[in-house]
């Protein structure tokens, strides 16, 4: 799927650096070196972000991964905008290591694929580094015609000139770049939107004919000769190791090649993985029983936040504050508050982890295949498991089947297991996790407690909002070394409690940063995927507190954000709001970083089962500029579907450090038979893009729960609402 | 030795009987379309035709198939061109697209039983599988214009 440009089985980089022919390599701001030489069958690099060859091809880089959302065919699509390509010319080009000159803006520079960035971040400069090329190419055809470079005007791939002549771009680049400067990507011109012929049309993805003959490659998926496989039996609770090993009856499966201690399990190597398999359930393995992961319930943990979220004394830092929300709350008219918990949530990605590696003889040197969202975090686990030195990592990042966040580490456990297991047995190795493995040593959305507090005044207008949210860190878990630069800010944890597409007057959100208990880490729409249930919610009761309509009582606190009004009125007119009578409606607005979304939610509630059946889902969504609107559809969809799964049903239960679920059968996400009619709206706006792949989840739970409401009179406070707990709120 | 015939040619594995088809499938017979979920018969991303019926291939062993004819995504066509997966082009159903094979050899066996389905018979029979990524409304879409094909 992913084509590395390749020029006689010379890599483009390395092709470039013999310099044999016409080469001119751009830097971030300008240019580095311009070089020439008498061969014409080179490829032209105008930047580092593309290359283009004398036939036509046009090389774009992919800087981030794909996971399904899309950006391997969106991000170049931009660039190729600009450009002003044929987008039949373009062949995408994975970025395969960590060059932080492809770095993602937004992270510092890092490598890495999330928080919906992608567009967001390389928006810019991947727009200019199109409008630079095309620029250059201008120049070569004005000094190849004799005429004014402001005479010329591009259609895809070709420039054409005032007698109407026409100049490939692969023409024009084999005509040499004598002569040509390079303009700065600060000044250079970029098309007006109406000027658009990619970037707002429906391109088809890239990727979706593999995807659907089978073609795709996914890390679990590659084969190298001489390759064997290898599954790992984990230690059940997290921080014990093996301390006795019988691996007697596992080295007799035939197939077998060796067992490997690892820090934290054992892998069993074998040349098949069903002999893996059959060799894993061999073998016994005493482990230290004294981790603290021992004392890990998670009813204690949540009864212990819910306890920290409701103590006016509990330490916490400040996540968003305006006005002086404790004081206005205290003068308020009246008062309310209210308490949400939510459970631990597992990504439940369809490709388990996997990874293969082939370490070099010498052990000074390895190739990986894997899927990751990120370059660096990869790259740097590899050099820190095998203690070498950058430059001898190879790297392949491979397509994923689904992330959600589950690829995201700072260590990543499974490349460190195929790395150990190819260095024990001297062969390329296939570690692949089972489903079960990647339940029970998942890395989960935390639980958390939240509570509520807001002042009412006489007339029933907000007056005050405080928003406590008792969590751990998820940063400091799954990634250390960022939380030592963003302490006490966390992001992940806290993402949606700064309500800042309302203007609320004093405001203020904390965050209570409790013990951790669980492996944490990234899950599609980080924190607003509880933060934004609570606190939409919560808008809800202090609407019916206040004796106002649910959408007026919002709308009063977005006079300031008229894009924000806009999508919630559309959303009203779109599910009927004003004349609901007596159907169950519900409705939320919440969104993800800027994008924002408002939701409604129609359901059926069996009083029987306790099963709450979502048949209706209206969405009107702000994103900003959309690149590719067909397949924001779907992320959107996507994303209300995700939303939907988690809260009716997903929750994992830690038991003294273990967990207790295992498969899909216990864990359950949302079938073909719980997706409810989708009608998506996506607001026209001249804005930025602000990413769209975390956009549809936040909004969904709350939804549910107020169009629950809406039919029971009755409040969902505790996320998920499985079948158990809605018969309890019943019957209260 | 077990002797089948996988996507229209005859072959035979010397891997136990008991293997698990799936493995057999993608790392004897080297067809990697075919995708290893949850090995739990919960997901479908495993799902092949035995005898022109979708199944999990999880849930069998090498034996079973003796004698069967067997069809994966690679089987489905040579070039994409099978009505489903035209379809699926059509109506750009993958995300991450790794429950796509599995989905679409189990629409393509529904079509196979039942050529002309309701939007209900659809959604019953398709939930079999599991995409986290969220694309049922699109399958359903992709579905009903294959039947239209058929
Ligand atoms: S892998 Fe067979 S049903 Fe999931
Ligand atoms: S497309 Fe990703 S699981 Fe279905």
């Amino acid at each position: 799927m992913t084509k590395a440009l390749d020029v006689h089985g010379i890599s483009r980089r390395g092709f470039v650096q013999m310099a044999s022919g016409l080469t001119f390599v751009l830097g971030v701001g300008g240019v580095t070196a311009v070089r020439a030489s008498a061969l014409n069958d080179a490829p032209l690099e105008v930047s580092h972000w593309l290359s283009i060859r004398p036939d036509g091809v046009i090389s774009i880089v992919f800087p981030a991964t794909e996971m399904g959302q899309g950006s391997y065919s969106t991000l170049p699509q931009i660039l190729a905008e600009e450009l002003d390509a044929n987008w039949d010319d373009v062949e995408i080009e994975q970025l395969n290591a960590d060059d932080r000159r492809f770095g993602n803006p937004l992270f510092g520079g890092v490598l890495y694929t999330a928080g919906s960035t992608a567009v967001q971040a390389f928006f810019e400069p991947m727009r200019r580094a199109g409008a630079q090329a095309r620029d250059v190419l201008l120049q070569v055809a004005a000094r190849e015609l004799g005429v004014a470079k402001e005479e010329l005007r591009t259609e895809p791939s070709v420039v054409i000139a005032p007698d109407g002549s026409r100049m490939s771009y692969g023409e024009l680049v084999a005509l040499g770049a004598d002569g040509v400067t390079v303009p700065d990507a600060e000044r250079v011109n970029l098309k007006d939107k109406s000027e658009f012929r990619i970037i707002g049309k429906d391109l088809p993805r890239r990727d979706v004919f593999a995807k659907s003959t089978g073609m795709a490659e996914y890390a679990i998926d590659v084969d190298l000769p001489n390759m064997a496989y290898a599954t790992v039996l984990r230690a059940p609770v997290e921080g014990e190791r093996p301390v006795s090993i019988n691996d007697a009856a596992a080295r007799a499966v035939p197939g077998v090649l060796d067992v490997v201690s690892l820090p934290d399990g054992v892998a069993i190597v074998a040349e098949s993985l069903w002999s893996a398999l059959g060799a894993r359930s061999e073998l016994e393995v005493e482990w230290s029983e004294d981790a603290p992961a021992r004392q890990f319930n998670s009813e204690d943990t949540l009864r212990q936040y819910a306890q920290a979220a409701d103590d006016p004394d509990a330490e916490h830092a400040v996540w968003a504050e305006k006005g002086d929300a404790r004081a206005a709350i205290a003068a308020a008219d009246r008062t309310y508050g209210q308490m949400y918990l939510s459970d631990y949530a597992y990504h439940a990605q369809i490709e388990p982890m996997a990874a293969v590696a082939s370490v070099d003889a010498d052990g000074q040197g390895a190739e990986v295949w894997a899927g990751t969202q990120t370059q660096s975090w990869t790259t740097r686990t590899v050099m820190d498991v095998l203690g070498i030195p950058e430059e001898n990592v190879r790297l392949n990042m491979m397509t994923m089947g689904g992330s959600f966040g589950r690829r995201t580490a700072f260590a990543q456990d499974y490349v460190r297991d195929a790395l150990l297991s190819s260095k024990a047995v001297g062969r390329p190795v296939k570690v692949i996790w089972t489903r079960e493995d990647d339940v029970k040593h998942g890395t989960f959305r935390p639980a958390a407690a939240q509570k509520l507090e807001a002042g009412l005044t006489a007339d029933g207008k907000l007056d005050g909002w405080h928003h406590k949210v008792a969590t751990p860190t998820v940063i400091g878990f799954f990634n250390p070394v960022r939380w030592a630069s963003v302490r006490p800010n966390d992001v992940i944890s806290m993402r949606g409690a700064e309500s800042k597409f309302y203007g609320i007057t004093d405001f203020r959100a904390d965050h209570i940063i409790t013990p951790r208990q669980a492996r944490l880490a990234p899950y599609r729409g980080i924190g607003a995927a509880y933060t934004s249930f609570a606190a939409e919610a919560f808008m809800d009761e202090l609407a019916e507190q206040a004796g106002r309509d649910p959408l007026d009582f919002r709308l009063d606190l977005v006079e300031d954000n008229p894009r924000g009004r806009h999508i919630l009125e559309k959303v009203a007119e779109m599910s009927g709001w004003r004349n609901r009578g007596d159907r169950a409606l519900g409705l939320s607005f919440a969104g993800y970083s800027s994008s924002m979304a408002a939701g409604v939610a129609e359901i059926e509630v069996d009083a029987d089962s306790g099963d709450i059946a979502v048949k209706h889902f209206w969405a009107a969504v702000d994103a900003g500029l959309i690149v590719s609107p067909d397949n924001t559809m779907n992320q959107i969809e996507g994303g209300i579907v995700f939303g939907i799964s988690m809260a009716l049903r997903e929750k994992i239960d830690i038991e003294n450090g273990e967990v207790l679920q295992n498969n899909y059968w216990d864990y359950e996400i949302a079938r073909a038979n719980q997706i409810p009619q989708i009608e998506i709206y996506v607001a026209d706006v001249d804005a930025p893009p602000v990413g769209i792949g975390e956009v549809g989840t936040p909004m969904v739970s709350a939804a549910i729960a107020n169009a629950f409401h809406a039919t029971t009179g009755r409040r969902l406070r505790h996320m998920p609402f499985t079948p158990d707990r809605v018969l309890g709120v019943m019957a209260s | 030795m077990t002797k089948f015939v996988l996507n229209g040619q005859p072959v035979e594995y010397a891997n136990s009987p008991d293997e698990m088809l799936l493995l057999v499938i993608r790392d004897t017979a080297d067809l990697k379309g075919t995708k290893y979920g949850c090995g739990a018969a919960m997901c479908g991303a495993c799902t092949v035709h035995v005898d022109g019926q979708a199944m999990f291939s999880c849930q069998m062993s090498l034996g079973d198939v003796e004698g069967a004819e067997v069809t994966t995504i690679e089987g489905l066509s040579d070039d994409g061109s099978h009505p489903v997966q035209k379809a699926w082009v059509a109506e750009q159903v993958p995300q991450c697209g790794y429950c796509q094979s599995g989905q679409i050899m189990r629409a393509a066996a529904l079509l196979s039983e039942n050529p002309d389905p309701s939007r209900e018979e659809i959604v019953d029979y398709m939930s079999a599988n599991l995409c986290r990524c969220g694309t049922y409304n699109r399958i359903f879409k992709a579905v009903e214009r294959a039947a239209k094909e058929v």
